[in-house]
C-alpha cells in the first residue's frame, strides 16, 4: 500500500511537472521614461519660472 | 457600575463634535475622488503638456471632474506665470510638465514622450 502511495506521488507530481512547462517570457524593459523640456526661453526668465511652477506644484490642489 | 444618565448622555455624544471637526477640515474640494486617491488607484497621470490626463477613458464621473477643475485651475496659473514673465503660455505649460512628471512618485502613472502612459 504505502509503494503504491509513494508511486502514485512520484507520478503525480511528474505529471504535474511535465503539464506545467514553465514558459518564461522576459520582455526587454522599456527605454527608461525622458523628460524632454524643449523651451526657447532665456536661463534668466526660466530659471524664475521654474522656480514659480515649483511653488505651484507645492499645492496639493494643484499636484 | 451604573452611569448617571447625564454621564450617559454626554458618552454618548461626546464622539460628534470631534467628528464634525474632522468632516468639516477634510472637506476641502466638493469632489469624492482627491488628487491622491486618484493617482493611486491608476486613474489618472502627469502629462508632458502640463496637465492631468485620464489613464483610462472609463474614469469614475468625479474622477473626471476633478482631472477638469485641476487642469482649469492649473491653465490659469500658468497664464498668470507666463504673463508675469513675459513668456508663452504654451512654455510654461511645458516647464509644468516636466516639473510635474519629475515629482510623480514612483508607481504613479506619466505620459511619455511617445503618449504612451507608463508607471514611473
Amino acid at each position: 500500500m504505502r509503494k503504491g502511495l509513494s508511486m502514485l506521488a512520484v507520478l503525480s507530481i511528474a505529471a504535474l511537472a511535465l503539464g506545467c512547462t514553465p514558459t518564461v517570457q522576459v520582455q526587454a524593459p522599456d527605454k527608461p521614461i525622458e523628460i524632454n523640456m524643449n523651451v526657447n526661453i532665456k536661463h534668466e526668465i526660466l530659471v524664475k519660472v521654474e522656480r514659480e511652477v515649483e511653488e505651484m506644484f507645492e499645492n496639493e490642489e494643484l499636484f | 457600575m451604573t452611569m448617571s444618565r447625564e454621564v450617559a448622555r454626554v458618552c454618548g455624544r461626546v464622539w460628534l463634535l470631534p467628528l464634525a471637526l474632522f468632516c468639516l477640515l477634510s472637506a476641502g474640494t466638493a469632489f469624492a475622488a482627491t488628487l491622491q486617491s486618484a493617482k493611486d488607484a491608476g486613474w489618472i497621470g502627469e502629462k508632458p503638456d502640463g496637465y492631468l490626463g485620464l489613464v483610462r477613458d472609463e474614469a469614475p464621473a468625479d474622477v473626471k471632474a476633478l482631472v477638469d477643475d485641476v487642469n482649469a485651475k492649473r491653465r490659469a496659473h500658468y497664464g498668470k506665470i507666463a504673463k508675469q514673465q513675459g513668456v508663452p503660455a504654451a512654455e510654461v505649460e511645458k516647464v509644468g510638465g516636466a516639473t510635474a512628471i519629475e515629482k510623480t512618485r514612483s508607481g504613479h502613472f506619466v505620459m511619455d514622450q511617445q503618449g504612451r502612459w507608463r508607471r514611473k
